[in-house]
Parts: C-alpha cells; sequence; structure tokens
C-alpha cells in the first residue's frame, strides 16, 4: 500500500506516484510550511485513539511479545508535555522564532531563521516496532516533507497510523509519503533518495551500507544504527539488589534492544573471578527468567536449531570451535569467553561474560566505536566518577544504573545526539 | 543394504512395533553406510564422538547425530558418485533450496512403500479418472518435489484429463481458479470420477467460491479429493480441516472419507498419509522422534518440541536422522482410535519468526493478487 496525499493506493500505481511526487513535494516546500503547534496536537490526540485502543486489532497481529510497554513508551513520548522538553532540549528555548544575532567586533547583526532540513527519507529497516511512525513524527515536528520506506514487517500498521494522524490534522497530508517498496526495488528507492536533503535509516550494518551506496553525494545521512549494550562490573554498591536488577533487565529485554546488555565485563584478568562470577549471578538469572518466562517456543527453537546448525558448520568447514565455558541455566546461560571483544550475545536470557580489566577498557571500547551506546556501570561507590568518566571518553554515551540500561527518559538524546538538530538547518538572512 | 529392503518388503505399512527390531538394523546399515561414503557425514560423527557400530537398540537411535533440514540448504553432500543418482530440489522459501540426492534403490523402496501405503488408503482403480491438479503445471525450469508429487498422484489411476490450477505465465505461477471452476462443471457431467490433487488453501479456495456461487455437483462414486504439499502445508491454524470436510461434501458431495491428505518432504521421503481420523500415523518406513526446543533431548509423548524423522530409506544423501523446521507433537497411537497402532504426528507450528512466508502463506497472497 501506498499513502499519497492522504488516500491509500495500491502498491503497483508506486511508478506513476513516484513520477509525480518531486511536483507535489516542490509545490508543499514553495508554498507551505507546517505549524509545529498544529503537529503537537495532533500527536496528542493520536496517543489518546492509540490508548483509546483503536489499533489493536492491528497492534496484536504484529504478534510482538511485551508490546504493551513498548506502547506505553510510545504514548508517553507523543504527550504534549513530553514533546515540547524533547523541542526544548535540543532545539533550545524559542526555536521557532526568527531572531538576530548578536555578534562581537561592531559586526552587522543577522536574522537567524530556522527552516527544516528539507525533505527526509526515512527508511525503517528491520524490526522496531512503532519505529517508522516514530521517525516521522519527529521529521514533522521540525516542519519536514517526509517520504517513508516501510520496513517488511510492518503489516499495515504505520500506514493506519499516520493516515489517523492526517484524519485529525489535514494539513499534514501534504507532509508524509509512505511506499511498502521492498528493499529489493533499488531503483525505486534510488528515485526517493534523490528527492531527498536528508536520509535517515534505520538498521543494521547491511542496511546502513546499503544506503552509503546510493546515496547522493549532499544528501545528509541519518544513521540510527544498531548498537551493543553492556554491563562493566567493578565492585558493587549493594551486590544482591544490582545482580537482581541486572538480571531483570537482560531477562525482560530478552536482549533484544539495542541498550540490552549483551556482554558482561568484569574489571578483572583472573579466570576465577569469572567463573565465580558465573556460579554467583546464574540463580539471579534464573529467578529472573522464572519471573518474566518467556512464552515463544518458536524463537527459543530457531535459535537452538540455528546454534546447533552453527556447530555442524563449523565441524564441516574445520574451523576451530571456541573455547567457551557454558553456564547452563534454567532457560538462561551464561558464556565465559576468552577474548575482551564486545559481541552480540546468543540474547533470550543468554549473556556473555568476559574479563575486562580498567586499564584496558579504553583501548577495547575504541575498537568498536560504532557500537558503542548504552553501558550498565555497577561499581563500589567511590569509583563511579573515575569510572563514568573513562567510559564517557571511550565513546560510550548512556551510562545507566545496571537497571535502567533499556528505560525511556524524557529529554535523553539518541545515540548521543539531539535528532531534532539533524533534522533542521539555520537560514542566516542579512 | 538387505534390511533396507527388508524393511521396506513389511507387510503391514503402519507396523512400527514389529519391525523395531528390523528397523534398527537397517538404520545400522544405513549409517554405516553414510559414513564409509560420506566424508562431512563421517567428520560430523567423529567430532560428536558416535560411530554407527553403537548402534544396537532403539534406544540408541536418538544419539545418532542429526541434520537439520537448513543443513541441506547450505551444503550439498553426498555419499555417492553423481551419476548414480537422481537429485530432487525441495520447495523452498527465499530461494532457497535443499539438494537431496536419491539412489535408484532406495526409489524403489519409496515405490514399494506408496504402493502399500496407496492400497491401504484405497487411492488405486481401474477406473479412470479425470484430474484437477492444484498446483504447477511441470515446467521445464521446476522440479521442485512438490509438482513431482502431485503429479505422481495422478498415477494412481489412470487419468484421462489433467488440468491445473496453477499456469505458468511469463515466468511465473499465476492462479486460474476460473479455469478450474469450470473444468469441475465439466468433468462433474463426465462418466468417470473427479480426482483432486494439491495444495489444501486452493482446493478451499476454489470450493469456496463455488458455494458462494450456488453450484451443487454430485460426484460419481470414486471421486477424492487428496490433498498434499509440504509439512507446512498441515499447521493447524491453515483452512481448518474441518470447514473443508463440509464444504466439500455441501458442493461436490464427496464424503469426508474420500478427502486424504499426505505429505513428505524431499529431506524425509516417507510418503504420511493421514488415516480415516485424519491422523499421520508414523508408517514402519519411518520413526519420529520429537526433542525439547532448548536442550534437543528426547521428549515424551503429548509434548511439543522439534521434528527429529529417520528412515534407511536413503543411500545417497545422509538423511538417516534429519531435524525439520517444524514444531510438533507425537502421540501415543491407541489415543486415535482408528486401529492403527504407531504414533501419530501433529506439526503445530513453524520455528522463528523470520522466514513465516510458507508455500501455503504465497499462494494465498496470489489468490488475493487476483481477487483485487
Ligand atoms: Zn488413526
Amino acid at each position: 500500500m501506498i499513502l499519497f496525499k492522504g488516500d491509500l493506493y495500491h502498491s503497483k500505481d508506486q511508478e506513476i506516484i513516484l513520477n509525480q511526487l518531486e511536483d507535489e513535494i516542490n509545490k508543499t516546500r514553495r508554498t507551505k510550511m507546517l505549524n509545529p503547534e498544529k503537529v503537537i496536537v495532533a500527536l496528542e490526540k493520536l496517543g489518546q485513539s492509540i490508548a483509546e485502543g483503536e489499533f489493536d486489532a492491528l497492534i496484536s497481529q504484529l504478534n510482538i511479545e511485551g508490546i504493551e510497554k513498548h506502547i506505553d513508551i510510545i504514548l508517553m513520548s507523543l504527550k504534549r508535555e513530553n514533546i515540547e522538553y524533547k523541542v526544548k532540549t535540543e532545539l533550545g528555548e524559542h526555536y521557532f522564532d526568527i531572531q538576530k544575532t548578536d555578534p562581537p567586533f561592531n559586526q552587522k547583526k543577522l536574522w537567524i531563521r530556522p527552516m527544516p532540513l528539507g525533505t527526509l527519507l526515512h527508511i525503517a529497516a528491520g524490526n522496531i516496532d512503532g519505529l517508522p511512525v516514530f521517525s516521522v513524527a519527529e521529521g514533522l515536528i521540525t516542519g519536514n516533507v517526509n517520504i517513508l520506506k516501510l520496513p517488511q514487517a510492518d503489516k499495515g500498521l504505520s500506514i493506519k497510523i499516520i493516515k489517523k494522524l492526517i484524519e485529525i490534522e489535514p494539513d499534514i497530508s501534504d507532509f508524509v509519503y509512505i511506499f511498502d517498496t521492498p528493499s529489493s526495488d533499488l531503483h525505486a528507492i534510488k528515485k526517493m533518495a534523490e528527492m531527498a536533503d536528508g536520509i535517515v535509516v534505520w538498521g543494521g550494518d547491511a542496511a546502513i551500507s546499503a544506503v552509503r551506496q546510493f546515496a547522493p553525494v549532499g544528501c545528509k545521512l541519518i544513521e540510527w544504527g544498531h548498537k551493543l549494550g553492556f554491563a562493566y562490573i567493578s565492585g558493587y554498591e549493594d551486590k544482591e539488589k544490582e545482580l537482581t536488577a541486572l538480571a531483570e533487565h537482560i531477562i525482560s529485554t530478552r536482549q533484544l534492544l539495542c541498550s540490552s546488555c549483551q556482554t558482561i565485563f568484569l574489571d578483572t584478568n583472573s579466570q576465577e573471578e569469572l567463573h565465580a562470577f558465573c556460579e554467583e549471578f546464574l540463580p539471579y538469572l534464573e529467578v529472573a527468567a522464572d519471573k518474566y518466562p518467556f512464552q515463544s517456543i518458536d524463537v527459543i527453537a530457531e535459535r537452538t536449531l540455528q546454534k546447533y546448525y552453527e556447530k555442524l558448520d563449523n565441524i564441516i568447514s574445520g574451523s576451530a570451535i571456541r573455547n567457551d565455558r557454558v553456564y547452563k541455566g534454567k532457560h538462561c546461560s551464561l558464556t565465559i569467553c576468552p577474548d575482551k571483544n564486545l559481541e552480540l550475545s546468543d540474547m533470550f536470557g543468554n549473556c556473555l561474560v568476559k574479563g575486562l580489566p580498567r586499564s584496558e577498557l579504553f583501548s577495547t571500547l575504541r575498537k568498536h566505536k560504532g557500537y558503542l551506546q548504552t553501558a550498565g556501570l555497577i561499581c563500589q561507590r567511590e569509583r563511579r566518577e573515575e569510572l563514568t568518566d573513562l567510559l564517557a571518553r571511550s565513546g560510550v554515551v548512556r551510562i545507566m544504573r545496571a537497571g535502567d540500561m533499556s528505560s525511556a527518559f524524557c529529554g535523553e538524546a539518541h545515540d548521543g545526539e539531539y535528532a531534532l538538530r539533524r533534522y533542521t538547518r539555520i537560514v542566516n538572512i542579512q | 543394504m538387505k534390511y533396507r529392503s527388508l524393511l521396506f518388503k513389511t507387510s503391514d505399512p503402519f507396523d512400527t512395533f514389529n519391525t523395531e527390531e528390523l528397523f534398527v538394523k537397517a538404520v545400522k546399515e544405513n549409517s554405516k553406510y553414510q559414513y564409509d561414503n560420506c566424508p562431512e557425514y563421517k567428520k560430523i560423527l567423529e567430532s560428536m564422538n558416535f560411530k554407527p557400530d553403537f548402534i544396537e537398540s532403539y534406544d540408541d537411535i536418538q544419539k545418532i547425530p542429526f541434520l537439520p533440514t537448513l543443513f541441506f540448504k547450505n551444503h550439498n553432500i553426498y555419499s555417492m558418485p553423481s551419476y548414480k543418482m537422481i537429485k530432487a530440489t525441495s520447495a523452498g522459501t527465499k530461494g532457497k533450496f535443499s539438494n537431496i540426492g536419491f539412489d535408484f534403490t532406495g526409489l524403489l523402496c519409496g515405490l514399494r512403500m506408496v504402493l502399500k501405503i496407496g492400497k491401504w488408503r484405497k487411492l488405486f482403480s481401474f477406473i479412470p479418472a479425470n484430474y484437477i491438479v492444484f498446483g504447477y503445471k511441470p515446467h521445464r525450469k521446476n522440479k521442485t518435489a512438490v509438482t513431482k508429487t502431485a503429479f505422481g498422484a495422478t498415477l494412481f489411476t489412470p487419468a484421462i484429463r489433467r488440468t491445473y490450477a496453477l499456469k505458468y505465465k511469463k515466468g511465473k505461477y499465476v492462479p486460474d481458479l476460473e479455469g478450474i471452476v469450470k473444468a469441475i462443471e465439466k468433468y462433474s457431467k463426465s462418466r468417470f470420477p473427479l480426482r483432486f490433487m494439491g495444495f489444501p488453501s486452493y482446493t478451499y479456495f476454489v470450493l469456496k467460491m463455488m458455494d458462494e456461487r450456488g453450484k451443487r455437483y454430485k460426484l460419481k462414486k470414486g471421486s477424492k479429493i487428496m490433498l498434499a504439499g509440504g509439512w507446512k502445508q498441515f499447521y493447524k491454524e491453515q483452512v481448518e480441516k474441518e470447514v473443508l470436510y463440509k464444504l466439500a461434501n455441501k458442493v461436490l458431495g464427496i464424503e469426508e472419507e474420500d478427502i486424504i491428505e499426505f505429505f513428505g518432504a524431499v529431506e524425509h521421503p516417507i510418503l504420511y498419509c493421514d488415516c480415516i481420523n485424519h491422523h499421520f500415523h508414523v508408517p514402519a518406513y519411518s520413526r519420529v522422534i520429537i526433542r525439547d526446543v532448548e536442550s534437543l533431548e528426547p521428549v515424551e509423548n503429548g509434548k511439543i518440541g522439534l521434528v527429529n524423522l529417520i528412515t534407511p530409506m536413503i543411500k545417497a544423501t545422509p538423511i538417516l536422522s534429519v531435524v525439520t523446521d517444524d514444531l510438533g507433537i507425537l502421540y501415543d497411537g491407541e489415543e486415535c482410535g482408528c486401529g492403527i497402532l504407531s504414533p501419530y504426528l501433529e506439526i503445530v507450528g513453524r520455528i522463528g519468526l523470520k522466514d513465516i512466508k510458507t508455500c501455503a502463506a504465497g499462494a494465498e497472497e496470489l489468490i488475493k493478487e487476483v481477487k483485487l
């Protein structure tokens, strides 16, 4: 399905619609401005209709475990208080007003006119829920024209939600276009990219490098790539409380989020300490797994079979099987690895444990600079400042308490940046 | 391979009890052959510290390292020089296909099995019949096994005419349901029975179309609906079987016992055919072990798990013990009540979130396109 000027069209009309899209967008950008206040009102109303269950049938079709939690976060983020606070934090007070510079050296003053970046192409690759709508909402708040290429797994939800948004505020219809173009249709995606001033891409390495291949030179790339979260443990303030919180975080997020803990680093070089930690921590994980039982047997089965397949593959290709030590619990596991790399775990309650002394923390994390985002820091009170500083210097952009690694906070930056700033530009006028 | 031949000569195709000893011997014989002739298989067994000589009793079968069907999609492994084999390709999604080689004697065993099971389910008749095949018309480019099964079943009885529901046009398959409705109308006036063969979803759509148009026929005695496809076709939540049975009776006058389902997979080419209660009992040529989705250890009957299928039928490829992408439950045979005592298998789902596009889902999509 395609959403064009507020109306739905069949995917087969894509070529015809794409051919007139640029003219339409040009007309809008030449003559219209989206009032941010109207967008805020509309988003808040949209949040109400989501809360009232208007999209429940479609959402349940997505069949995502723990979707309620996601929805709560989405509802919070659509509230006026949050959006206003976000705009204020990210763009500063009175951003949308035209202001004047006040330069030194008696220079002449210039007008500062904030403008949207222009046309944003959102490529929502992958599977994070509610994300396509969210990305477009940020584009709308900043007044951009948004072209959204839907991910395959969307099942029509995003189109329905945005159509509702347009019903609430018809002015938005000229500022959103949605296509369900498959990622394989490069021709069409390139065409969209050529119209864009910025491409917002969500997804893994493959999606991002694909976009880099075809993005026109001069088109701004706003990459929200996949990140790897980790915990760093160097002593405790309240061991039982902190290990419980970490275990519940690992189990309840299924380690599926960018901020989820994949690897637990211990501030040590001693193998014995790693083993002692696993023996102590595994029961915490088991308790958490019991508290947040995982229902999707099909997902567990797939992981098991995939691992088994990899084992066979390694046997046949003769590649060395890593000498990992696995602590297997009920519906969870801890694996001690000999290396110090930050890597993706097997997820679903299966965490990696590695030794990484403080002295090697910085150099190790630098090797993974593209993947840094959240660190859950567990340490003695007197070491917190020093370790926080070290993590910040190494490129980590969220330093949290272990239990809050995946909590959402109003006004927090996204992967170390204020997204709205990247969706806008400044025009200086003499 | 003398034990294999003996096993496939068993007189009762569902006697899994008295054939147990023979089955174990045939499995051992096959495992030994694979071990000696397929270097990859040998490597796998060696690294898992297993030797074919370890197989002494039925309980040892579960210890044989099994290969997931995914393995055959990424590796072409054979235990015979290719000039001795006949190769088949599975009906795959996303362009991934299993390449399995069959040996001639293995196929003869298969033929024996098909004849025996077909006879038991009264599929043979000397009376010629018209055929409607809800599948692909065989095409040079279409090597998939589904076509072969669908076509093969039209050989159960002499075929007068075959009409296909999926036609190959400009490089892709398109459903021709209107053509099928017309063909049914024509064949219903014939003095010969009519047999349907193919994917359940198409059968269902055609019957529904006819029902909505108020069409009612009484087909000749000996008319049958044979439903087949991959394992995937038999998900519980697919076309509700009861609905299909009622519709077939209403529209075509076909009784429930004349609706026969079967399935098979290239990686486990054993013909599974339903009993009068529409349960898939394990035939004597095959054994099923359901495995825990985490530990891969066998679970007891009635519990859900990964489906491990074992047969010594094929020499050319080590498909002795394979694990499919399905989730299934094995029930005690007595629970069925049809008289067959071998356990029966129910496929209840498929692993993983992605790649859930099955042939059946694909078929439904094709049909939706036609309706638009
Ligand atoms: Zn039965």
